[in-house]
């Protein structure tokens, strides 16, 4: 391909750095039109979200927005939508690794080409479609609501509301559980037929090999995935509006009506200011989430 | 073969419970919306009202436009970038994966908001801005296929050789790479047809109309016809998928099967 | 050691429309290391993972010390096996990796850690300990392996083509280790390759593979000197085949008198004689004091050997291997004379 660097001078006769930045330049004028594309439509609109939160509403710098951020309902809010998210993603978790697991070790090729493609629909399946979507279903009249009741399961009557926090996380399940699968088939995939043979050839039985080797090694992009999952249900916003209607106090509900009702001027920066609150909670699951994934980039060989 | 059968079980099993999972929303959402409660029978009534609203083409062909404009722009953006990772560019591989997962992770809301703040004249004044916002937002899953995707090749060697025996870049594109991700391709469109159809925090708070938001309005005054409309949009979507996936042959497994 | 014998009986095992391996017999002695050799789909791989329980035969018996293994999953086989790349576990140390079988049949720690450090010891990774898989090389990576196939004392030893993912230089040095670490436990081992050079270096037989059977089993120089079929002669080594006419026990060759070897194909009449290059002597007209009967075509230089390639008088080219020193004696076009070692035995084919 290209000459080897066997010298520590380019042609020019630089010293190395010189091919390092050059390298780095050749990155950037790859990676351009994904940087441009994104600091346009991505950071621009995050970064002014940043600054407008700390605006009064005289124009000036103020921490009274964030200030406002830890009162009441606030609080209440942000305690609801880290619990929702907490255990949607728990409750997709599960079920979304098993099915990867057996897809990714059993499926055939077409299998788990035909899967991807679903998730990848179902998982960005949100919103208005699939909040009519359950209300349809499992609603008061609903279709399935009235199947369970053909064969005896009043859902209704034994207490259950498709409005409630409950409710809720299982329709959040419609798009976590394919988001599950999509990612984390890849981990699973990483898992080397020769890493099961082998230690059923030095005397491993089946749960002796998951036990010392398969869970230690899947644990990891499992444990990533989950946060993945978490940061994306925390933030989910159309579906929750469409179907609580002012039920369940969630923050991104709470910015959505600052936002609708929005005559007060600093109440708009409020919004901002819960945005990046929720910006910051997001971020901060992204950290781990990075640190396990480069561990495990070591392991997969 | 007794013990191939009892490998599969479990994924049958599996795979049964995913079906009924997908399922049962969806057909329950479209028995629903087949409901015509004053005549107290089942028929297309609600489907036919929406078909002949006034504006319902309209929107439907807005929000397919930004479909295709968001797919367009994302193939754009991610082929090349993706190519040129998987040819050399390696070294910047944790840096793009984590920016192609910005996006899920950050509240769409407040990418709305700042949208709004950022790009004043833009936001306003063309829809357009829409198909970037959607694209922005499918990045994570679209960049995902498709560096599965050329993943599973040796890339770089069959760039090499083609390069070699004469072939310019612009072959190597379009008789190497897109071949290869034509299927990923194919999942990227319907993924952005499946957002678009169900975007609504972006159009919403930037004022403009698309076929979601339509349905939201006339919901007030048809739950029904919604709901109708709802099944529609998310039932052809996944038929044409099914269809589309039994012609693409499907790219081999990254674990090449043990030779006999 | 508590190594034993390993026979298998007539193994079959067919994958769809493809035989693997037809009614395949082999009996391994004590201590004995088989290589099993051939081209892909051979069978050779297929083989090896039968025995390891790793696939199941449609037919056919694996006995180990006597006994029918058959039915045993791979986890009660007491086998050790090395693959050829990526089989150690990365979230383990090399001495977890090593002690990975003694823990799976309860030893107690102390026993563990203590015959992991033997063995590491014995491949000559002493201080690698504490080192995870991959901090190791591809060679540090198969030594483990290697330790961890043997440290628990296995009946039989699979190695599964460990040597060719790795570079010239190292599978040198690792193919002599590993044989030398075999004779030094004992214990029964199977090798699989696609490699000649190596299947003759390390085995104590070499067993030929071809469509699913055994083509030839022998001793390396057996079996390279005396192949019972052409595929053999074709596949191993470079092979001469020189016209011949075979008179009772003897056979006129290049007007020079072979012996014919008793497992001979042909055993009277004209056919073609089995020469390897290396037994085709060539002398100028000068040394022989005799006349010619072939001409030089070509000189190729090997190394410390060259090749020679001489059409004879009825046009067909054979090749002989020399010295490099030798070979300057010889340039294109040179009328020479051509004959074989004195006192060969030759295989005749019709």
């Amino acid at each position: 391909m290209t000459t080897p660097e066997v010298t520590n001078l380019d042609r020019k006769g630089a010293p190395i750095w010189g091919t390092l930045i050059g390298q780095l330049l050749k990155a950037l004028l790859a990676l351009a039109p994904l940087l441009v594309f994104m600091s346009i439509f991505f950071f621009a609109p995050l970064t002014a979200v940043v600054l407008d939160s700390f605006q009064g509403n005289d124009g000036n710098f103020t921490w009274a927005n964030y200030a406002d951020v830890f009162k009441e309902p606030i609080i209440t809010a942000m305690r609801t939508s880290l619990a929702l998210a907490l255990v949607s993603a728990i409750v997709s978790a599960i079920p979304g690794a098993v099915l990867a697991f057996l897809i990714e070790s059993r499926g055939s090729d077409r299998l788990r080409q035909v899967v991807a493609s679903i998730s990848g629909v179902l998982a960005n399946t949100g919103g208005v479609p699939l909040a009519f979507m359950f209300i349809a279903s499992l609603g008061a009249e609903g279709a399935a609501t009235s199947l369970l009741k053909a064969i005896g399961l009043d859902i209704y009557s034994a207490g259950f509301s498709l409005f409630t926090f409950g409710g809720l996380v299982l329709v959040y399940t419609y798009f976590q559980i394919p988001m599950m699968v999509i990612v984390f088939s890849p981990a699973i995939h990483g898992l080397r037929k020769e890493w099961n043979e082998a230690a059923r050839t030095l005397g491993a039985s089946g749960r002796q090999f998951w036990f010392s080797v398969g869970i230690p090694l899947l644990f990891p992009s499992f444990l990533s995935a989950l946060l993945l999952l978490f940061a994306s249900a925390f933030s989910a916003y159309a579906t929750a509006r469409a179907m609580t209607n002012g039920t369940i106090a969630l923050v991104p509900l709470m910015i959505g009506n600052l936002l609708d009702g929005n005559v007060i001027f600093d109440e708009v920066n409020l919004a901002k200011a819960l945005a990046v609150a929720m910006i910051v909670v997001t971020l901060l699951a992204m950290v781990p989430y990075l640190i396990i994934q480069r561990r495990a980039q070591r392991w997969q060989g | 073969m007794k013990g191939l059968k009892s490998r599969q079980l479990p994924l049958t099993i599996g795979l049964i419970l995913a079906t009924i999972f997908v399922v049962l929303p969806l057909g329950s959402a479209a028995e629903f919306s087949l409901r015509e409660p004053l005549k107290n029978t089942h028929g297309f009534d609600n489907y036919v009202w929406f078909f002949e609203a006034p504006d319902f083409a309209k929107y439907l062909g807005i929000s397919f436009g930004l479909a295709l404009a968001s797919a367009l722009i994302l193939l754009v953006i991610l082929v090349p970038t993706v190519v040129w990772l998987n040819l050399g560019g390696s070294k910047f591989r944790g840096l793009v994966e984590f920016i192609s997962l910005l996006p899920l992770v950050i509240p769409v809301v407040a990418l709305a908001i700042g949208a709004q703040t950022a790009l004043p004249d833009f936001a306003q004044t063309n829809e357009v801005i829409l198909a970037f916002m959607y694209a922005v937002l499918a990045v994570p899953y679209a960049y995902r296929t498709m560096d599965t995707g050329l993943r599973s090749i040796p890339l770089q060697t069959i760039v090499e050789a083609a390069r070699g025996l004469g072939a310019d870049w612009l072959a190597v594109l379009f008789k190497v790479i897109i071949p290869v991700i034509r299927s990923t391709v194919l999942s990227a469109l319907f993924m952005t047809l499946a957002l678009s159809l169900g975007e609504f925090t972006i159009t919403s708070l930037l004022h403009w109309d698309t076929f979601t938001t339509w349905v939201t309005t006339m919901s007030q005054s048809n739950i029904l016809g919604a709901i109708a409309l709802s099944v529609f949009s998310l039932v052809s979507v996944f038929v044409l998928l099914l269809v589309i996936s039994v012609f693409i042959k499907p790219t081999k497994s990254l674990i090449i099967s043990e030779e006999n | 050691m508590s190594s034993t014998t390993l026979s298998l009986k007539s193994v079959s095992r067919r994958f769809k429309d493809t035989i693997a391996l037809d009614s395949l017999d082999l009996d391994v002695a004590q201590g004995e290391l088989v290589s099993l050799l051939g081209p892909s789909g051979c069978g050779k791989t297929t083989a090896l993972r039968i025995i390891a329980g790793l696939d199941k035969p449609d037919a056919g018996h694996v006995l180990v010390g006597g006994k029918d293994v058959s039915q045993l999953p791979p986890n009660k086989r007491n086998m050790g096996m090395v693959f050829q790349s990526y089989s150690l576990f990365p979230n383990l140390t090399a001495a977890e990796n090593v002690a990975f079988g003694l823990a799976m049949r309860n030893e107690p720690k102390r026993l563990r850690v203590q015959r992991s450090q033997e063995l590491l010891e014995l491949v000559g990774l002493p201080k690698h300990a504490k080192r995870f898989p991959h901090q190791l090389s591809g060679g540090q990576q198969q030594r483990v392996a290697l330790a961890r196939a043997l440290a628990f004392e296995p009946d039989v030893l699979l190695l599964d083509e460990p040597l060719s993912a790795l570079d010239a230089q190292v599978r040198a040095n690792l193919r002599d280790e590993i044989r030398a670490l075999q004779i030094k436990t004992g214990t029964t081992t199977i090798f699989v390759t696609h490699d000649q050079e190596e299947a003759m270096a390390m085995s104590d037989r070499v067993a030929v593979m071809h469509q699913g059977k055994i083509s030839q089993i022998a001793k390396p120089d057996e079996l390279y000197h005396y192949p019972a079929n052409e595929f053999v002669a074709g596949f191993v080594g470079q092979m001469n085949r020189i016209p011949a006419r075979v008179e009772g026990q003897k056979l006129v060759i290049a007007d020079s008198i072979a012996n014919l070897h008793p497992l001979s194909p042909l055993q009277g009449g004209d056919g073609l004689a089995l020469v390897r290059p290396e037994s085709v002597n060539v002398e100028t007209l000068r040394e022989s004091k005799d006349v010619s009967n072939a001409v030089v075509v070509s000189r190729a230089f090997l190394g410390p050997m060259s090749k020679v390639v001489l059409s004879l008088q009825d046009g067909s080219e054979i090749s002989s291997v020399m010295t490099s020193s030798k070979s300057n004696d010889f340039s294109s076009g040179d009328a020479v004379r051509v004959s074989v070692a004195p006192g060969s035995y030759l295989m005749v084919g019709a």
